[in-house]
């Protein structure tokens, strides 16, 4: 038997709502586990939905819109939510039923976007959330008014504790509810306007043309672009009718936004009492210390110091079970197939191409977990807040602290994590320095060069700390420099951020945050970099060298090496180093494989540490035909400066791509950083061999 | 005619977010400039009652019961008076 939603797609719900007014937690109680991620049409906003089974035995499908404070966006995020709501985006229709999820101890703050929901004309119901809030705060809502007065069912909801789910359940029932009419009224120039605009969008065949005709009004921005549902007849009309509005001296979208606000006062007055004055809440009490000018840095640095010693550390053991179990793989295949290139293969190829990847899973995961957890007990806003001092000086805003911050596990959901900036100039700049954050995919690449220029733990750690703040300062350099040629004309970006109050962190939802960052994590190892070494190894296995020659010069990769060398020399580089300098383009964690076939080594040995320290041992022991060594420490230095400013990371380019809708800035990322790695390289090199250090 | 000058006088005592003390409680009055629309969205609306928390480059307000942080130039754009 097919699938009941294949044959006829289920009727669906969209939950929608001011980011953090608990609408996840909501999603997640009424729909536990069964969730469906995948992306809208068109656009990498994740679309997140499951199938809930109500219980008069009704099945729908419940999706939850990115959260956002209007229906006019101010971020690509919220863009989908008002393209959903109004039946914009191609492939996917409109809900049969929105819920508003709103905070009850902010009400005032979200009955505008209830109204510009209702708006819409879908049918909707209100969810009060988190009222232990409003109680905590002496906050009473009187639920008939309130439902009086917005002609819509309102239901008191405490999602993180399930209360309320059940009577939310039970108002899923055919027949859906009507869409209720518009509740407030404008002044009568606008009116006016919007009956004649949607007279003229009935005219031109628009459907749902009330809900077009409010918004068309409304919001200045949707009627300027060209839009796929909305003709330019439409959009003709729309534009008319406002200019006739602004001759009239009562703009469209002041008329609109007043009267909804006028209606809002009048609704919250008899609905909502609070009773005395309001009591300082645990989380006021946390920010006097998290959000002071001197405790709040210390509790960031020890926050953020924290994360990265407990990376460093606990990753530590997971990295040996990895490499055990990769150890077991290829003492595996080595028992099962015979001596030749077949087990090269698998063995040198396919497992150690795995290895070189996955072996950081386990930092990854720690990071994306560290930073879900800091995300969803509140704290990373204030972060944002305290950073916002800094960034600003960048050209940026505490808006950009999170994917930069998440740039340092891996640059993609960095890079998707921009979303939420609302200022597309910072967007874009921030995007373009993200592959600067040394990301973790580099960590083995410092791992294996760094010993080989300082001695002992401490003086390791410092230089990993040079190299990462290298890359950071750089970055921020680079964006105010950037700001100051991208988007010359657009004000700079500005700072405008909810601090929600601190919860405990809702560890389910994180946990499968952190599985599928883990998993796409898993799938880029399995594909790219799969390929990329399978290919490596042919390069480094054909053709087949004479009995008596070494078969890495007579190799395609060595003669590659060769080729390259003129180009490398002047970084102080010869052709093994160019060559897997060369190999690691797409994807950097490739250069310790491209190494070890270079320098001849077996790659069966079981212990990773062991492979580096091969590694290292060949490149300290190689001399010149005089004696002198060929990869002295400024040679070293300069390799470890290409890594942290050279894009090599394939996916990163086309994710990138994909978030700007343009090869120019993608490609252009990925010529200018390479330019400039070999630039800064070239600087180190000759700097240190005209001023005599580390040659 | 009283009633203009009246609306007038309280237009002149109103002063901009920026410039208002820390630690005080305001009413939004108005609001001038590029970002109106998205201020007024996330809560800076008139008549909204606004606890300023914290000054300097970055600000911080409560609004109804919620804290919102907000850079200089966006609090310029809003125009309080003390409540």
């Amino acid at each position: 038997m097919s699938e009941p939603a294949e044959q006829s797609p289920l009727p669906k719900v969209a939950l929608v709502g001011h980011p953090n007014a608990g609408k996840t937690t909501l999603f997640n109680a009424l729909t536990g586990e069964n969730r469906k991620v995948s992306n809208y049409p068109g656009v990498t906003v994740e679309r997140t939905s499951a199938t809930l089974r109500t219980p008069h035995g009704e099945q729908f499908e419940v999706i939850d819109l990115p959260g956002s404070y209007s229906l006019s966006p101010n971020s690509p995020d919220e863009q989908v939510t008002r393209d959903v709501l109004l039946g914009g985006l191609q492939g996917e229709p409109a809900p049969d039923l929105v819920i508003c999820v709103v905070d009850a101890a902010s009400l005032e703050r979200h009955l505008y976007f209830v109204l510009q929901v209702i708006d819409t004309g879908l049918p909707a119901l209100v969810v009060l959330n988190q009222m232990d809030r409003a109680e905590e705060k002496s906050i009473r809502i009187n639920r008939q008014v309130l439902s009086d007065e917005l002609d819509l069912p309102v239901i008191a909801c405490q999602a993180n504790t399930g209360h309320g789910i059940v009577q939310l359940k039970q108002a899923f029932r055919f027949p859906l509810p009507p869409a209720t009419p518009r509740p407030w009224r404008g002044p009568g120039a606008i009116e006016k306007s919007i009956a004649s605009l949607q007279r003229a969008l009935e005219e031109a065949g628009q459907e749902r043309a009330g809900a077009h005709a409010i918004h068309l009004l409304a919001d200045t921005d949707y009627r300027g672009e060209t839009r796929p549902l909305l003709s330019t007849e439409c959009l003709a009309s729309a534009r008319e009718i406002a200019s006739e509005c602004n001759r009239q001296g009562v703009p469209p979208e002041d008329g609109i936004s007043e009267a909804r606000f006028h209606f809002i006062r009048r609704v919250i007055s008899a609905s909502v009492i609070e009773r005395g004055a309001r009591a300082q809440s645990l989380s006021d009490k946390i920010d006097r210390i998290a959000l002071h000018p001197i405790l709040g840095w210390i509790l960031f640095a020890g926050a953020m110091f924290s994360v990265f010693w407990s990376i460093f550390s606990f990753a530590e053991t997971p990295m040996g079970w990895v490499e055990s179990l990769f150890g077991a793989l290829k003492n595996m295949a080595s028992g099962m197939i015979p001596k030749g290139d077949l087990r090269d293969l698998v063995n040198d190829g396919m497992i150690t191409g795995m290895e070189s990847v996955v072996i950081f899973l386990p930092q990854v995961v720690l990071l994306f977990l560290f930073i879900g957890l800091l995300e969803g007990s509140g704290y990373m806003a204030r972060a944002a807040y305290l950073m916002d001092k800094v960034m600003s000086r960048a050209g940026l805003t505490g808006k950009s602290f999170l994917p930069l911050l998440s740039g340092y596990a891996c640059a993609i959901p960095g890079v998707m994590a921009s979303r939420t900036i609302n200022s597309p100039k910072e967007r874009l700049l921030t995007i373009l320095i993200l592959p600067w954050m040394s990301c973790a995919a580099r960590l083995p690449v410092y791992l294996l060069l760094i010993p080989l220029l300082v001695a002992g733990k401490t003086g390791q750690t410092w230089m990993m700390f040079l190299l990462y703040g290298l890359g950071t300062g750089t970055a921020l350099l680079a964006a105010w420099l950037l700001g100051k040629r991208i988007g010359r004309n657009e004000s700079a970006p500005q700072f405008l951020m909810e601090l929600p109050p601190y919860r405990l962190p809702d560890v389910g939802y994180v946990l499968r945050q952190v599985l599928g960052r883990a998993l796409a994590f898993l799938k880029k190892a399995g594909t790219v970099i799969l390929g990329i070494v399978i290919l490596l190894w042919a390069l480094g296995a054909y053709p087949k060298a004479p009995e008596g020659e070494n078969q890495l010069s007579h190799s395609l990769m060595g003669r590659i090496g060769e080729a390259i060398e003129p180009a490398v020399e002047p970084l102080g580089w010869d052709g093994r180093l160019g060559g897997a300098m060369l190999t690691s383009f797409a994807a950097r964690e490739v250069f310790n494989s491209s190494m070890a076939l270079s320098f001849s080594i077996d790659e069966e040995e079981e212990d990773e540490e062991a492979v580096r320290t091969m590694i290292r041992e060949r490149i300290t022991l190689a001399t010149k035909e005089d004696g002198s060594r060929l990869y002295p420490p400024i040679t070293i230095f300069s390799l470890l400066v290409f890594y942290i400013y050279a894009l090599q990371c394939l996916p990163t380019t086309i994710v990138v791509k994909s978030e700007t809708r343009s090869w120019r800035w993608a490609l252009g990322q990925l010529a200018g950083m390479s330019a400039f790695a070999y630039l800064a390289a070239l600087a180190v090199y000759q700097g240190g061999r005209l001023l005599g250090i580390g040659i | 005619m009283s009633e203009g000058l009246a609306e007038s006088l309280e237009r002149d005592s109103a002063l901009s977010l920026d410039q208002a003390a820390v630690g005080c409680n305001f009413q939004v009055k108005s609001l001038e400039g590029p970002a109106c629309r998205e201020l007024r969205e996330i809560g800076f609306c008139e008549e909204m009652r606004v606890r300023k928390i914290a000054g300097g480059r970055t600000m911080l307000c409560a609004v109804c019961g919620t804290r919102l942080a907000l850079s200089r130039d966006l609090a310029k754009q809003v125009r309080v008076t003390p409540c």
